[in-house]
């Protein structure tokens, strides 16, 4: 008896000497007190596939690139403007000719050596005109018209183009596309650099692993301004409902979430929700090409039946702007007097009738995502009104993403569509001209005045004469009445309060290198 | 040949087979499911260049029968194959999140035995009393509510209103800390249904072991009851619960996933989950590969524990055996 009791003090004491022991990391994870933050995280929705920029899996791997590598020139803080970065000096000398040259003395990480205009040239070139192991670049087209990179000096050379192309310093030279990479590194590293690049911007990657996301540190090496941070932990959180609790915790300082999730984020302390207009376009789209969408009355009869603003109250509980047209601003070539279709179910009607499709069975095929579906669901009802009786087709992103392909994209109906946008457009004009048409133009919308006009904006240099040209091409789709424009999104940037972070319009393209402390 | 190594080789010949149908299964499943992986991956951004050129890497423009081929060669070889996307070996990519699972999972499995077959336990030796009702009730609570809204809960509490413990991830490579205090929550998320079950499994096959004549033998000998309980009774309705646990491996390594996701962890189930949103097939048929194996390992694990446990079941298991 004597012994079980000795044995029992003992063990009491093992456990309570264990708990103690299993608590004491447990004190670690109480709030340090208050100090200069040198490491930040935050959220990619994505996780990270390829850091090289010419392969780049999308902007989720961009917003790191950005800031691993330099650029000729980069976008100023939250503007469409720009500012010198790698280059010393940039020269459009005529709509096909750019000169540059380089500042001297900006050194590649891991001993990859000085960047010379050489490094400019296989940057650039081998997104297509000279593809390193025939391996064409996805982003080619951000750089149409490029016939090659002159190198004239060790620092200087010249960007000879077949034809003019007014988007190239925003959407490829500004952007991740004009990001310059060491000769020297991709060669020797091959598939290697794309998970550990060599680039000569602010910060350098420390770490990539699958579905942890990236560690950037600072690149002591850089020439340009010190970033604030010493560390950024690029994380990625599939789950917003994560995000939101790591943001709550404390453990996430930045991440751009859903409205359902950031907007109750607003009472929270010490978190900040920045709301700004996106850049993507949402709308629903109509097949020209299958009946009885291939009659002009019909299409227009479903834009009429339609409330857009009623869609957007229940996808994103009003929180995100109306769109009434593809361009949107600040975008160059944004027509603000597009028509806003009001619902006019007698209208509708007429026109159905005057077709001679009182009773229509169709489908929406959308993505599996809440707004989308209840969008559709206010739209299937609205439609029933005036006699069109839609099937929703929700389809997961693997089987979605196909369906407007080929000849099964002759067999859609209506759809649901969100492209993302940059601040060009012609970048938002491409997927519909008529050689998209079994790719990404899903409306089958065959315009050869549309065609015509996107190639005239392309080469036009000058910015009033091209918003012009874009909006004349906006008129086509809009007399097509194969495009309901819904919104260009909202993005809700939450925050912790200690961190200002930097992005361009739309929040979906960051400067990582920008964020600061406050 | 002995009875073992007769159980050995059908055991193996099994999995082997087993681990042939299902990679079979997996391949015809992947050449029939809907959805184009050069346009999943590549979005819209690609030029139909590079869409042609992926789908030539991924050796989708090849027949079927090279494609199985192919397939079944890699695999004898040891080969994974590449992540067309990254460039990087999937067996590389497998490695990297295998360990996160692994620790995950045996940690969770060890939680719910720890607690469950004592819990079992005594709710058997126990059975009818309040504490019996009251285990019965919380295990079937346990056993019923999903692992991702308990994970949840436990953010909220521990987390946002305790702030004792992280959110994010599997903690700093090399921080053993950091890692350990990071596998509390999701442990502990993944585990509290197989606590429940596990319990109850043992509740059950208690009972049912103590109404057997031997133990009733022991008692009538006067053996005391904690020795007949603990050292007799226990051994045996261990048997059940052995079993289930290799079931259960399998079945954890799948339900991790909603786990890995709402902890932002990285793990094998998640890497399966995006490989087929993506239609990644080189990855996913990989990572299937390495969950299909571990699976049938720990079975055949599981089979030669218990066997050596009760011999009795070595030689029902053999029947060239049991015909000596």
């Amino acid at each position: 008896m004597q012994n079980d009791l000795e044995l029992s003090v003992s063990r009491r004491a093992f456990v309570a000497g264990s708990v103690a022991a299993a608590a004491s990391p447990l004190l670690g994870a109480l709030p340090a007190l208050a100090q200069a933050k040198t490491s930040i995280a935050v959220r990619i929705e994505r996780d990270i596939t390829v850091l090289d920029p010419a392969f780049r899996g999308g902007p989720h791997d961009a917003n790191v690139i950005r800031c691993v590598y330099q650029r000729l020139i980069k976008q100023k803080d939250g503007s469409v403007e720009t500012e010198l970065d790698a280059a010393a000096e940039l020269k459009q000398v005529s709509p096909t000719l750019i000169e540059f040259t380089l500042k001297p003395g900006q050194m590649f990480t891991d001993g990859f050596g000085e960047m010379t205009a050489e490094d400019v040239k296989f940057s650039f070139e081998r997104f297509a005109v000279a593809p390193v192991d025939g391996k064409i670049s996805p982003y080619k087209g951000d750089w149409t018209g490029l016939t090659g990179v002159e190198v004239t000096g060790t620092y200087t050379g010249k960007i000879n183009l077949s034809q003019p192309n007014a988007g190239l310093l925003a959407i490829a030279i500004a952007d991740a596309s004009g990001c310059i990479v060491s000769k020297k590194a991709v060669l020797a590293r091959g598939v290697e650099h794309n998970t550990k690049p060599v680039g000569s911007g602010p910060y350098q990657v420390v770490s990539v692993e699958k579905q942890r996301g990236a560690v950037l540190k600072r690149n002591p090496a850089y020439s340009g301004a010190k970033p604030t941070f010493e560390e950024i932990k690029v994380n990625f959180i599939q789950d917003p409902k994560t995000a939101e609790l790591a943001l709550r915790s404390g453990e996430l300082d930045f991440a751009v979430l859903p409205p359902a999730i950031a907007e109750p984020m607003r009472s929270a302390q010490g978190i900040v929700v920045d709301q700004s207009p996106g850049l993507a376009y949402v709308w629903l789209g109509i097949n020209m090409e299958k009946p009885p969408f291939t009659d002009l009355r019909v299409r227009q009869a479903v834009r009429l039946a339609l409330d857009v603003d009623q869609m957007l109250l229940a996808g994103f509980n009003g929180k995100a702007p109306r769109l009434n047209t593809l361009v949107m601003q600040p975008i160059l070539g944004a027509w603000t007097e597009a028509p806003v279709y009001k619902r006019n179910v007698i209208e509708a009607k007429k026109l159905l009738a005057e077709a001679g499709q009182t009773a229509i069975k169709t489908r929406i095929t959308i993505l599996n995502q809440p707004s989308y579906q209840t969008m559709a669901l206010v739209a299937q009802a609205l439609l029933k009104e005036v006699g069109i009786t839609a099937e929703l087709d929700v389809q997961e992103g693997g089987t979605y993403w196909d369906a407007g392909k080929g000849d099964a994209g002759k067999n859609l109906d209506l759809f649901m569509m969100r492209f993302n946008g940059k601040l060009d457009p012609n970048f938002l004009m491409q997927w519909f001209v008529s050689s998209q048409i079994g790719t990404w133009n899903w409306q089958r919308f065959n315009s050869p005045e549309f065609d015509r006009l996107y190639q005239e904006a392309i080469v036009e240099s000058d910015p009033a004469k091209r918003a012009a040209i874009v909006i004349k091409a906006q008129q086509e789709m809009d007399k097509s009445a194969a495009f309901v424009w819904l919104t260009n999104d909202v993005a809700f940037a939450v925050r912790r309060a200690s961190v200002k972070p930097a992005y361009l319009p739309g929040a979906l393209d960051w400067q990582l290198d920008r964020f600061t402390s406050v | 040949m002995s009875d073992t190594a007769r159980y050995l080789a059908s055991r193996l010949v099994t999995t082997l087979l087993i681990v042939f149908g299902a990679m079979l299964l997996l391949f015809t499943l992947s050449a029939v499911v809907p959805g184009d992986p050069a346009t999943a991956l590549l979005g819209p951004q690609a030029t139909p260049e590079y869409a042609r050129r992926f789908i030539v890497e991924m050796g989708l423009d090849q027949p079927w029968y090279r494609r199985l081929l192919t397939f079944f060669g890699n695999i004898l070889v040891g080969n994974l194959g590449t992540d067309v996307l990254s460039g990087r070996p999937v067996a590389g990519i497998v490695g990297a999140v295998l360990p996160y699972t692994f620790i995950l999972t045996f940690a969770s499995i060890g939680l719910a035995v720890v607690i469950g077959v004592p819990l079992g336990c005594y709710a058997a030796t126990h059975r009818g009393s309040a504490l019996d009702h009251a285990l019965a009730f919380i295990s079937v609570a346990f056993i019923a509510i999903p692992s991702f809204v308990i994970a949840i809960f436990l953010l909220l509490i521990f987390s946002i209103w305790l702030d004792w413990l992280p959110v994010l991830g599997a903690g700093q490579p090399g921080d053993w800390l950091d890692q350990a205090k990071r596998l509390i929550l999701p442990t502990t998320a993944l585990s509290v249904g197989w606590i429940g079950f596990i319990a109850r499994l043992m509740r059950s096959s208690m009972l049912e072991v103590m109404g057997e004549n031997y133990i009733r033998t022991a008692r009538a000998y006067g053996l005391p009851n904690r020795m007949v309980t603990y050292k007799y009774a226990l051994k045996n309705a261990c048997i059940p619960t052995i079993a289930v646990l290799g079931m259960g491996i399998g079945r954890l390594l799948g339900g991790a996933v909603l786990v890995e996701i709402v902890f932002a962890r990285p793990g094998l189930g998640r890497l399966i989950f995006d490989a087929i949103a993506t239609r990644n097939f080189s990855v996913l048929q990989g990572a299937v590969l390495v969950v299909v194996l571990i699976f049938v390992v720990t079975n055949l694990l599981v089979d030669l524990s218990y066997s050596a446990i009760d011999p009795r079941i070595r030689r029902d298991g053999a029947p060239q055996a049991a015909g000596q």
